[in-house]
């Protein structure tokens, strides 16, 4: 139950950030919780709503796979997930080593995540353990 | 330009993520009991062999169970029993996003679509307005991610791992793009018209990460055929598809279509931002093809890919490969082709792997944009193993070609699919 929780705390940061908003008719936006496994219950008609001029959906269901085990793998899930979750890395095929070092240079220099040089070559080499064709196993 | 997070908020969000990291449960996907064997869960470093990706199966709001290539952001492949009809149903339709501030609510007293920059008359209109003041159009037209098809590449890219599904067609409602421009007045000297929309990201303002935000030039023909769309199959717009009104470019790739739209501006200079000078951008080459020694050399000069139009393509949707077909059994092969250069003319279907061709019969034209079904009967009467293939001709002399293409960006892919088929006996 504590894991739980505390993922329940990190998407109430995540949204809590995300309602801090200036556009113009936006009510709220990125609103993320757990998805479900097996079977899907039916989305209840709206038929209850406001005729009002607000338009909503439900939070966007998560359903992140689970990371290889290794050195680096709490940096990448703090790290990376600040802008996505890391199911952008297990989605991915095996890429080789240089373009792992590529992506996370590019995500540092092109897209802006402040990781510092430590971590970042931690980050790589957890990448290049685990996601390549020699190395990746799940 | 508003921003929903400045530097402060993105240290914010880190410090919280980061402080949980190692507690987050971890989602373990499950086998299907409808097949014996399920897919891998990764192709690679070969290319993906399957119609779509090997993503599984997940559910999101006004969605039916789609393929999740990743989930924040949000990206979610159409599974392929979709594509038997000409037009794809909203709650199959894929749904791409680059940012994982997505909206959940939009409030439609508040919402304005702003017409603003180089123009005489700004303009802030509202959904009453769009649907009031403006003069209603349609267009039939096919939203393909520059991307799809992905996972076909060799040698493999990084990037959203596609199959087939990152496509849909639909009949898209709304209002001339240059019905609002004229009532602006676009002013001399406009070189570029920008589009941006209500979704965002955790990055620092003016990267990438922030904002995605495209640009047309203003002389390019497509403009005259763009529609805000307000409505998608005679429905309001799915929220994962753009509520309330989406950008619809015909004949171009989907990254031009701009969700959520919110504003249009015009440039009196060439947009310089991440998502149209770095990416989303093919080699000045035939077909966009190139290779990675001559990207590596840094010889390769690049266009955007709005510089292009869709290329020609065709798919084999029935038989998919999930069940035997039976000897003297009559089946019908059927898909759909469409091309960003007008209209399909032809489909050619092959039952030797490509050696030899038979035209298909095409079904109901829904103009130049659109899918067109397409189907062909065929009787097997060997058992045995067969593989069958597709290709389309459009009115403009294109014809699919058998030779795959490659590019560091994975677009524009368009060879020749096929399906392999195994036939029992009947006796």
């Amino acid at each position: 139950m504590k894991r739980y929780h505390w993922m329940l705390l990190v998407l109430l940061g995540v949204w809590v950030m995300a309602q801090d908003s200036s556009l113009p008719g936006l009510k709220e936006t990125g609103n993320y919780t757990q998805g479900s496994l097996g079977q899907v219950l039916q989305p209840l008609p709206v038929t209850n709503a406001q005729p009002d001029g607000v338009y909503s959906v439900g939070a966007w269901p998560l359903y992140t796979p689970e990371l290889a085990d290794g050195p680096g793998k709490e940096l990448v899930m703090g790290y990376c997930q600040v802008c996505h979750s890391t199911t952008y890395i297990t989605m991915q095929p095996p890429l080789p080593a240089a373009t792992w070092d590529a992506e996370v240079q590019k995500m540092i220099k092109t897209y802006g995540a402040q990781i510092p040089d430590d971590a970042a070559k931690q980050i790589t080499a957890y990448l290049q353990a685990h996601y390549t064709p020699e190395t990746r196993k799940q | 330009m508003d921003n929903p997070m400045h530097r402060r908020n993105f240290l914010q969000r880190a410090a919280g993520v980061l402080a949980a990291a190692g507690m987050l449960p971890w989602v373990k996907a499950q086998t299907s009991s409808q097949t014996a064997e399920a897919l891998p869960s990764f192709t690679g470093p070969g290319p993906n062999p399957y119609w779509n990706g090997v993503n599984p199966f997940v559910v999101y709001p006004q969605k039916l169970p789609l393929l999740r290539l990743t989930d924040r952001g949000i990206q979610l492949e159409t599974p392929r029993q979709y594509f038997r009809t000409a037009f794809t149903p909203n709650e199959a339709f894929f749904v791409r996003y680059h940012l994982d501030l997505i909206p959940n609510s939009i409030d439609l007293s508040s919402w304005r679509l702003n017409v603003e920059g180089n123009v005489e008359k700004p303009l802030t209109l509202s959904m009453q307005d769009l649907l009031t003041r403006f003069k209603p159009v349609s267009v039939a037209a096919v939203n393909q991610c520059s991307g799809n098809s992905r996972s076909r590449f060799q040698p493999r890219v990084a990037g959203g791992q596609w199959g087939n599904g990152a496509m849909g067609n639909a009949i898209w409602t709304g209002v001339r793009l240059m019905d609002l421009l004229q009532e602006a007045g676009v002013k001399p000297g406009t070189v570029q018209l920008q589009f941006q929309g209500l979704d965002r990201g955790p990055g620092p303002e003016g990267k990438g990460s922030n904002a995605f935000i495209k640009s047309l030039d203003w002389n390019d023909p497509v403009l005259q055929e763009c529609i805000v769309a307000y409505r998608m199959n005679g429905e309001p717009l799915p929220m994962l598809n753009g509520f309330p009104v989406r950008l619809v470019v015909p004949g171009k790739f989907s990254t031009y279509w701009m969700k959520h739209l919110t504003w249009i501006r015009a440039l009196t200079k060439p947009d310089d931002n991440f998502w149209m000078a770095t990416a989303y951008r093919i080699p000045d080459t035939p077909r966009g093809n190139t290779t990675p020694a001559d990207i590596a050399a840094g010889k390769v000069k690049t266009v955007p890919i709005g510089n292009v139009n869709m290329p020609v393509r065709s798919f084999i949707v029935d038989p998919d490969g999930s069940s035997k077909l039976v000897a003297g059994l009559p089946v019908e092969i059927r898909g759909v082709a469409f091309s960003g250069y007008g209209r399909v003319t032809k489909v050619e279907v092959s039952l030797d792997g490509g050696k030899t061709w038979r035209v298909a019969q095409l079904g109901d034209y829904h103009g130049p944009y659109s899918f067109r079904t397409w189907s062909f009967q065929w009787k097997p009467t060997q058992p045995g193993r067969y593989t069958l293939a597709v290709r389309a001709t459009d009115e403009k002399g294109n014809v699919q070609p058998d030779e795959p293409v490659w590019n560091p960006g994975g677009y524009l892919w368009n060879r020749i699919e096929r399906q392999d088929v195994v036939v029992g006996t009947a006796s």
